[in-house]
Formats: C-alpha cells, sequence, structure tokens
C-alpha cells in the first residue's frame, strides 16, 4: 500500500474465527469477491483448532458496513462462522513506521502465568512498538514450555542493547531466556 | 553513462533469464557504466542487475564497501559478466528488499560464502571467494539474471512493509 489516502474507499476490519476446516479461505473471500471487496492487508492462521483470519477490506464508496455483515451473516448460520466487521476511520488505514532499530525478542521457559504480560508491560512502558507477536505452547505435559516470539520497532534513541538490559531482570524473574536481536533490513 | 530507471515489478523483464554477454563487443562498456552509475544514485543501493534497468543480459555491479554489514570484509566494486557461483556454504537469513519491489521487505536464506566466477569490465577472468553481506548481495543480483526475485525466495508475508527510511 504505497498509497495511503483513497478518498472514494471506504475501510474495514474484518475477523472471522471458525472450527478448523478445508474451505474457510475460499468460502469467506468469495462472499467479499461477490461484493466487489478487496483484500488490502490480511493475516490469517490455525491457532488450537480453530482457524482465525484477520481482513483490512477496501469497497468503492457508497457502501455500508450493514451490507458486509449482513452478507456474512447468511454464511454463518451455514457454516458456524464468527465474523465481526468493524469501519475503520482514514487514520486507522495508514500504518505508522516511525522509530528507530527494528528487532526480534524471543522468550522461552517453563510455563507459568504472566510472561507475555509482564514481557509486554516493560516493552510498552518505554514506547516500544510489537508489530507481531506469537505464542506458543510447547514441551511435555509434564513440562509444559511456553515460547514468545515478537517483532518490535525501538523508539528512536533506544539501541537494541538497551531493549535488552530492559528486560535482564525479567529473566530472573520469570525464570525465562529472552535474547533481543537487531534485524537491518538490506536494500538490494 | 547515465542513471538509468530502475525497472520495478511486474514489469515483464524482471521475470526474463537473460543471455550471456560477448565481452568481445564494446557496446557492454555502456551498460557497465550505467549499472554503476544507477547503483550509486540509489538511496543506500549496494547492486544492480542489468534488467533492472532493462537489459536482460547476464551483467551487474555490486558494491558492499560503503554499507554498515559489508565494510568488513568486500572486494570494493565488482563488475561482474556472466557471473557464475561454483561453490556455497553455509546458510544465514537476512531480511532483503529490492528497489523493483518498492516498500516491502522479507526474509530471505542465502549461502553465507561463495565461489563466483565472473568476467570483469575489462574482459579479464576472475573467481573470488565473498562472505556475508557481500555474498548476499552477489546472491541477490545474479537471481535477477535468471528472473528470479527475492519474493521467489521468500517463506512467509508476514513480516514486511517497512519504509525506505528503515533501510541501511
Amino acid at each position: 500500500m504505497s498509497e495511503c489516502r483513497k478518498e472514494n474507499l471506504v475501510h474495514f476490519a474484518v475477523t472471522i474465527i471458525s472450527k478448523d476446516r478445508p474451505g474457510i479461505v475460499a468460502d469467506t473471500t468469495e462472499v467479499l469477491f461477490r461484493l466487489g471487496c478487496n483484500i488490502e492487508d490480511s493475516s490469517c492462521t490455525m491457532l488450537g483448532g480453530d482457524f482465525a483470519m484477520i481482513l483490512i477490506v477496501s469497497h468503492a464508496k457508497p457502501f455500508l458496513k450493514a451490507q458486509l455483515a449482513d452478507e456474512f451473516r447468511s454464511l454463518h448460520g451455514l457454516t458456524g462462522l464468527t465474523v465481526q466487521v468493524r469501519h475503520l476511520t482514514e487514520d486507522e488505514i495508514c500504518p505508522v513506521r516511525d522509530g528507530g532499530e527494528l528487532c526480534i525478542i524471543s522468550v522461552y521457559g517453563s510455563d507459568r502465568p504472566g510472561i507475555v504480560y509482564r514481557v509486554t508491560r516493560a516493552l510498552a512502558d518505554r514506547r516500544v512498538n510489537i508489530t507481531d507477536l506469537n505464542t506458543r505452547l510447547i514441551g511435555s505435559r509434564e513440562e509444559p514450555v511456553y515460547v514468545l516470539m515478537l517483532e518490535a520497532v525501538l523508539p528512536a534513541g533506544l539501541a537494541v542493547e538497551d531493549a535488552e538490559g530492559l528486560l535482564e531482570k525479567l529473566k530472573k524473574e520469570l525464570n525465562v531466556e529472552i535474547s533481543v536481536r537487531a534485524i537491518t533490513p538490506v536494500s538490494l | 553513462m547515465a542513471v538509468r530507471n530502475i525497472l520495478l515489478y511486474p514489469s515483464p523483464l524482471l521475470k526474463t533469464v537473460c543471455s550471456p554477454v560477448d565481452p568481445a563487443d564494446p557496446a557492454f562498456q555502456y551498460l557497465v557504466g550505467d549499472l554503476i552509475d544507477t547503483m550509486r544514485d540509489g538511496p543506500g543501493s549496494v547492486g544492480v542487475a542489468a534488467p533492472q534497468i532493462g537489459v536482460t543480459l547476464r551483467a551487474c555491479v555490486v558494491d558492499v564497501s560503503s554499507s554498515r554489514q559489508g565494510k568488513e570484509s568486500n572486494h570494493g566494486l565488482l563488475v561482474m559478466l556472466n557471473p557464475e557461483i561454483t561453490e556455497r556454504s553455509g546458510a544465514a537469513v537476512m531480511r532483503e528488499g529490492c528497489m523493483s519491489v518498492p516498500d516491502y521487505t522479507g526474509d530471505v536464506e542465502r549461502a553465507t560464502e561463495i565461489r563466483v566466477r565472473f568476467i570483469d569490465g575489462d574482459g579479464v577472468p576472475h573467481e573470488i571467494m565473498a562472505s556475508g553481506f557481500e555474498a548476499v548481495a552477489i546472491q541477490h543480483e545474479m537471481d535477477h539474471l535468471d528472473g528470479i526475485l527475492f519474493l521467489d525466495r521468500i517463506s512467509s508475508l508476514k513480516t514486511g512493509l517497512f519504509r525506505r527510511k528503515n533501510y541501511r
């Protein structure tokens, strides 16, 4: 999306969750295609036994949220999907890309409550902006291991070493391993 | 010699397997000059391949000597005609962007060390060992000669849209 201002377009965030089965993406995007919606951005993945989809869709004006929601409602009845549609305001459409270094932070250790909360709170307090986050419970039933991987943009002035220092004391408190590494995109 | 426009995907020239250069043909000197000028002109650019400026010949230039990741280990300006990788080893992932695919970056795994054979701008054959960022840059530019973009090599789109100012 190199051009963000699309004045003749209306944007919606569509969230779809369903028990996983083949065909969820085809069924739901068929609805969007028939209505003339464009999928501008999306992230869809399996979570547990569900398939979860988050889509940013656009449609030429005039177009109402109700038209989209109604169309999905018919699908909902047929296949047991949960669908939510939210209208997006102008300032929600353009991604904000300010800031400094980009880094990947990985956290893992014996499962316990509060790992995600404590790590992300420490980052939020220093204005570190998370751009991607995934968690997974691995290991054995007797010894479950929690893994958190996130990608974040550090605020200008905060170095990767600073971010590492910021999380240092959480290693002991939560008894987890934490590593921070810089990603430097290269232009070729 | 001139700075040429960088073609953007979906130009079909970027998906073309390029033909070998005839080093005896003096015309390729213009091509080499244009490749160098175009690379020097690009913001933070460390390489350009001939198809990116609309010439489907097996020629590219690479120079990582002034980049942060490449300044430790490099061969300076490399003019590479008919390059061929004869050995590769190691593997590392780097987040790459490409002037022909603007506003997008993706994680690509490439060999960390390569032996590459090529003819330089004066028609002299060379064989060098390149490593680190220089090896990545050479592999990226050489992919262009086979019509391969980094989009053909990434396994996930989820990381992505970062503007040029975040590069380097």
